[in-house]
């Protein structure tokens, strides 16, 4: 069992960079997982501590050993790719004991292992079918079987679930989960999509532009954002922007289009600064008769509803036409409904509410 | 006659005219071949006979040059299909930048004229072998010369063949080998050849079949020896008998079941694959039935 260290990690290419000064240390036994958008960097951090390429600067320990120089055949690593790579011409029990195969382990001792993997994905018996044959989700389970054949210290997974159906890709969570409980090694688990991020890992780690915004469990990530980023990226969001008119007892009030509104202040923003107030849509509220304070309510225009069984989504007038606020009522069977066009005065907890500094936010 | 039937009396025309163009020729040779007639001809037909078949199994220098093409067609196999497959490999490992200009660099001996790949095989090979100090009866060894001299171009052609194949190569295949901890020497063998076997069965077939037919490279380099193909074209500078079309037909005969042989192979591969998918795709369909019948009785 071993810990993966990435000690002040960038990785450029030519101008592009696309790893920036990464220090991060995830525990041995752990499920880990880098959540971002597309396209920056978290692939890549795969491929270094996988071996395929090595850091422009600082260093990846595995196990509190220095990888640099170590090729990927040589690395108690193992990488499960986006595409899966299993190979076409070989059977499934042939694809699963490749890693013995080279490795020199005789062919019975490896069939027999290849038939134990088999029985840990519930393939049973199935090892003489071609890949072809399987459907997209056996296929993922060879896969992992492929890779858990070499028992590596770390398993890397590269986005595997994205190229399967919904239900499939639901159901695939919850397996992989209970496979790596089972097995007990460090998973390192890469992928755009939150839910996956959020149902499986044990800490997350959220990337923008090649950068680390944030990493903690998933209510941290969810109810204490680090960055306007990642605020804006891990569910649904309201931004309000403005510039922070009060700074006390660790709340900030914020001047907005809306009035000031107050929010909790944990990144230390000052008077003057430029900031945003996150407000979860389901922190928000039609305001009460309680409802009084000037930092906690304001008023806007409903545009329009959509009924959800379980919740009622308004979608409230905000400066852009494009992104207007939502407001997600759950259904108490006494809801009541905004009639459209009409002004609704909305409150909400200063405390669940959130003021960051001014910064990226996510484009959906 | 209506227009419509006319148009499909002119089609059924140009159709037989398109496979007597193609066929005729080879229709009128075989028939020579039995032709009692000392020049190869169908009017007027003397007689049938076999006996061209018999003067063709007793001329030496005919036998001779086929087990010489035989010869010199695996040693071309043999040299210019790794040559072939290093190369391609090669432009899949080059910079970007760099690979337009290595392509046409490996791919020119193709354009290059086969009489000067010929004449500068066997200058080349004379000066350089007095030079490096090689004697005279390497240098001048009419195989050594020729399957050198047919390989510089032939392995262009393979490489092709190569290259195409190569390009539909994922190579993430590769990274997955080394990641579960193979060699490159592995990936190689266990990977990327077994990936490559239909190109490399089609390669070698290429090169046998070009060097066994080639004229131009050949007549320089095999010096005072031939292959099947330069006896050939000196036996027709003196004339010709039917045994030519004894020879034709052979060569026809060998031709055909080589073919036939491999198209039943095929479909019968196919046929296989084909019964997999099949399977595979039953297999699904009654998957999602259950899940579907469960989803039902859980509802």
């Amino acid at each position: 069992m071993s810990s993966v260290e990435l000690d002040q990690v960038t990785i450029r290419f030519g101008d592009f960079v696309a790893v920036d000064n990464c220090n991060l240390t995830i525990e041995s036994g752990e499920f880990f997982s880098f959540l971002g958008p597309s396209g920056w960097g978290k692939t890549t951090i795969l491929r270094a501590v996988s071996g395929f390429n090595e850091p422009t600067e600082g260093s990846v320990r595995i196990g509190g050993k220095d990888m640099r120089g170590i090729g990927p055949n040589k690395r108690p690593t193992a990488l499960i790719f986006q595409n899966l790579a299993l190979f076409p011409l070989m059977s499934v029990a042939d694809n699963i004991a490749f890693g013995l195969e080279v490795a020199g382990v005789p062919y019975v001792e490896r069939r027999r292992r290849a038939e134990e993997l088999l029985n840990l994905i519930a393939l049973p018996g199935q090892g003489d079918k071609m890949c072809s044959e399987l459907s997209g989700g056996q296929r993922q389970r060879v896969a992992i079987a492929r890779a858990l054949a070499v028992e590596p210290q770390v398993l890397l997974l590269d986005e595997p679930l994205s190229a399967l159906d919904l239900k499939l890709r639901q159901r695939m969570r919850t397996e992989l989960r209970a496979i790596q409980q089972r097995v007990g090694i460090t998973f390192i688990y890469i992928t755009h999509d939150q839910g996956e991020a959020l149902t499986m890992s044990d800490r997350i780690a959220v990337m923008s532009a090649g950068i680390v915004q944030q990493v903690g469990n998933g209510s941290e990530i969810y109810n204490n954002p680090a960055t306007s980023f990642v605020a804006s990226f891990v569910g649904e969001n309201n931004a309000f922007k403005g510039k922070v008119s009060r700074a006390e007892d660790g709340y900030a009030v914020i001047d907005t289009t809306f009035g000031p509104l107050r929010g909790v202040n944990n990144r230390g923003l000052k008077e003057g600064d430029d900031a945003y107030l996150f407000i979860r849509p389901e922190v928000l509220r039609p305001a009460g008769a309680k409802d009084s304070g000037a930092d906690t309510t304001f008023e806007t225009e409903a545009l329009k509803e959509e009924f959800e069984g379980s919740f009622l989504h308004v979608f409230l007038k905000s400066e852009n036409p494009e992104k207007p606020y939502k407001m997600a009522i759950v259904n108490d069977a006494n809801v009541t409904r905004q009639a459209k066009g009409s002004t609704v005065k909305v409150a909400f907890d200063p405390e669940r509410a959130v003021a960051l500094p001014d910064g990226e936010l996510a484009d959906e | 006659m209506s227009s419509n039937q006319l148009r499909k009396w002119v089609v059924r025309g140009y159709i037989i005219l398109f496979f007597l163009y193609l066929f005729g020729p080879l229709i009128i040779m075989s028939a020579s071949a039995v032709n009692t007639s000392s020049y190869p001809t169908i009017t007027p037909w003397e007689g049938t006979t076999v006996k061209w078949f018999g003067e063709l199994a007793a001329n030496d220098r005919l036998v001779n040059g086929f087990i010489n093409s035989l010869w010199v067609g695996i040693g071309v196999v043999m040299l210019s299909v790794p040559t072939a497959l290093a190369g391609a490999i090669m432009l899949m490992q080059v910079p970007e930048k760099v690979r337009p200009i290595y392509y046409t660099i490996v791919v020119s001996p193709v354009l290059v004229p086969g009489v000067i790949i010929g004449i500068s095989t066997v200058i080349f090979w004379e000066r350089f072998g007095s030079i490096i100090g090689l004697d005279y009866e390497t240098t001048n060894n009419p195989f050594f010369l020729t399957i050198v001299g047919q390989s510089t171009f032939i392995s262009a052609y393979c490489m092709l063949v190569f290259m195409a194949r190569l390009q539909r190569f994922d190579k993430t295949q590769e990274e997955a080998a080394l990641d579960l901890g193979a060699t490159h020497v592995q990936v190689f063998w266990k990977v990327l050849i077994p990936f490559l076997r239909p190109a490399i069965l089609s390669s070698i077939v290429l090169a046998f079949l070009t060097s066994f037919e080639n004229y131009n490279t050949t007549v320089f380099t095999m010096v005072a020896r031939g292959t099947l193909t330069t006896e050939l074209a000196g036996l027709a500078r003196f004339g010709v008998n039917p045994s030519i079309s004894a020879l034709a037909v052979v060569i026809m005969g060998f031709t055909l079941i080589g073919a036939v042989i491999y198209e039943i192979k095929k479909r019968r591969e196919e046929a296989i694959i084909d019964a997999s998918k099949k399977r595979a795709s039953m297999k699904r369909m009654k998957e999602t039935e259950a899940s579907a019948a469960q989803a039902a009785a859980a509802a």
